[in-house]
């Protein structure tokens, strides 16, 4: 009887603020939705850094007679003293893990091998675009300027360029969407609580007939506020769950994506998607629930 | 006077200043259960030097009012509007909190009975008003068990006690009736079924009578007196000097928050 009652006000509270209700569960929706995204490129970016961390690498390229560099243009293409001179140096530093000549061969085939699922790119370009060069494994990543100056200038060496730089861009490109959808999400929970609270004060009003007689007949304050405060948490609740949604979707179509375009081998483990949906899912409902109940300690005396 | 209680098996001997009460030695079994705090007929309400001000205004609404209403009993409660008979059966409901003074209702120290508790403390007075209060989109019987179904009784419990207290108020036959299908004084009859029903140890009535035209009114209060006599103590505040007059019921006036005339088979009196 008691669970039935409560329930049933529950949901006649939800459908006679019908229109509340439905922008209630939006907001939410969309904040939360945000929030997660923001979560979820968080985890993505803090996975791929200590993915990268292992491997970061330099790349030293090498002259060819088409180099058209300044310092290529003295040397010409460089020897195979040069090659095997620098190829020493590097190995004696301690900073250097490991070296890896690749030729321009090679270089051609491993891009056509990334890029196979886009057509348009391996077709653009050609043996050779991609020059002979060095691959410096780091063993500490940080040590990247030390290696790059005992090389730089070196006879034969067209340009270096660092693998670190490249991924920093995009890391705080990805940083910066973080901080975007978390600011975003923060202002609509606010603006999302706000809604919630005078939903719930509207359903307070409009059932305040109800609640004087209950008062009266000595219902306890928890049993005159829980249809309020459920109504509150359904609210929270299918608004999380339409987050949800939104965040699966952003998962496959858009960090997935992202992913295979740029050809990592690292994608969030549905693990990760679900603990970020749970926590959406949580904070929907608490958000809204304690709106409720401190909305109605002010318009629901008792 | 001062009553020495000593009933075996309750509380140790406990005395009391007690006013309007009665001492009943023929009773030998602790009336409220083993831990009785009162005698056996203390009164239900007790005001004691009660001060109410109001945060807005300056003339107080009661004044050292000191009233005892003993168990049982029928009370009207006159005097012209603003004279503070609302305040004090807000008061008694524990909706207002007294400025000076101390509060006794159903045994229990209104000020020291904690908020969390005060639904129970309603549970044990059942409430009529002059605007009836029902809910509009339930009917006669619904009404009446919507008092009991916000408390949590069971089901079966109320489908064995509201069709009694239904044919209690005289409104056998309506139970399926919504409000706008009734007249105004089975409107009334009711609310007061609502607040009957869970068998309240007191009633307190604020203007029942006060939109129902006189014929209507006497059926109202024949079912108060019904209710009285069940054992009922009902308070019930009025302008209807016609009522009070053929009650001949215990009739306590206020003027400006003072007590100034309590009489146990009164009038309503010259002056109005």
């Amino acid at each position: 009887m008691r669970a039935q009652f409560v329930l049933s006000e529950t949901w006649i509270g939800l459908r006679r603020n019908l229109t509340m209700t439905i922008a209630v569960i939006t907001t939410v929706a969309i904040s939360l939705a945000l929030f997660g995204g923001g979560l979820l490129i968080n985890q993505q970016v803090s996975q791929m850094r200590t993915y990268w961390d292992e491997r970061v690498s330099l790349t030293i390229y090498m002259c060819t007679d088409k180099s058209p560099s300044k310092a290529c243009e003295e040397n010409g293409a460089a020897t195979e003293e040069e090659r095997t001179s620098i190829q020493q140096d590097l190995e004696a530093l301690p900073e250097v893990q490991n070296v890896e000549y690749v030729t321009a061969k090679e270089a051609w085939e491993d891009f056509q091998d990334r890029f196979a699922n886009n057509k348009a790119l391996v077709e653009a370009a050609q043996e050779g675009d991609i020059p002979d060069n060095f691959r410096v494994q780091l063993a500490d990543p940080t040590q990247y300027d030390k290696v790059q100056k005992t090389v730089e200038g070196r006879p034969g060496i067209d340009s270096i360029s660092d693998d670190q730089q490249v991924l920093e861009q995009f890391f705080s490109l990805l940083d910066g969407l973080k901080w975007a959808a978390l600011v975003v999400a923060f202002v609509q929970l606010a603006a999302a609580a706000l809604l919630i609270g005078n939903t719930i004060r509207l359903s307070a009003y409009s059932r305040r007939r109800e609640t004087g007689i209950m008062r009266l007949v000595g219902a306890s304050n928890f049993y005159i506020q829980l249809p309020f405060l459920l109504e509150g948490a359904v609210a929270g609740l299918v608004g999380g769950i339409f987050a949800s949604g939104f965040i699966v979707a952003a998962k496959f179509f858009l960090l997935d994506k992202i992913q295979a375009w740029f050809n990592f081998d690292i994608t969030l483990t549905a693990g990760s998607v679900l603990s970020v949906i749970g926590v959406s899912l949580i904070l929907g409902v608490l958000l809204c629930t304690v709106t409720s109940f401190l909305t109605l300690r002010r318009y629901l005396r008792v | 006077m001062r009553v020495d209680l000593d009933i075996p098996g309750c509380d140790p001997l406990y005395t009391v200043d007690w006013p309007r009460g009665r001492y009943c030695p023929e009773r030998t079994e602790c009336p409220l259960g083993p831990n009785l705090r009162e005698p056996c007929d203390a009164p239900v309400i007790h005001f004691e030097n009660v001060t109410k001000v109001y945060p807005t205004q300056k003339r107080p609404a009661l004044e050292d009012v000191s009233i005892d209403v003993g168990k049982g009993e029928f009370v009207f409660l006159v005097g012209p509007s603003g004279s503070g008979k609302s305040t004090f059966l807000r008061l008694v409901l524990k909706e207002e909190k007294p400025s000076r003074g101390r509060v006794h209702v159903a045994g229990k120290d209104l000020a020291r009975l904690s908020n969390w508790k005060v639904p129970h403390l309603r549970r044990r007075i059942g409430c009529v008003f002059q605007d009836f209060r029902l809910l509009p989109n339930k009917n006669v019987f619904e009404n009446v068990a919507f008092a009991l179904e916000v408390i949590g009784k069971p089901r079966r419990f109320i489908r064995k006690v509201v069709p009694e207290v239904v044919e209690l108020v005289g409104l056998e036959g309506k139970a399926d009736r919504m409000p706008d299908e009734l007249s105004g004084g089975e409107q009334q009859r009711v609310a007061i079924a609502r607040a009957f029903v869970n068998r309240p140890q007191i009633l307190l009535a604020d203007e029942p009578t006060g939109n129902i035209d006189p014929a209507t009114s006497i059926g109202i209060m024949k079912v108060l007196d019904r209710i009285n006599r069940t054992g009922t103590t009902v308070v019930m505040a009025t302008h209807d000097a016609a009522i009070v007059d053929s009650m001949r019921k215990r009739v306590i006036e206020l003027e400006e928050g003072e007590v100034v005339r309590d009489q146990t088979r009164g009038v309503y009196g010259q002056a109005y």
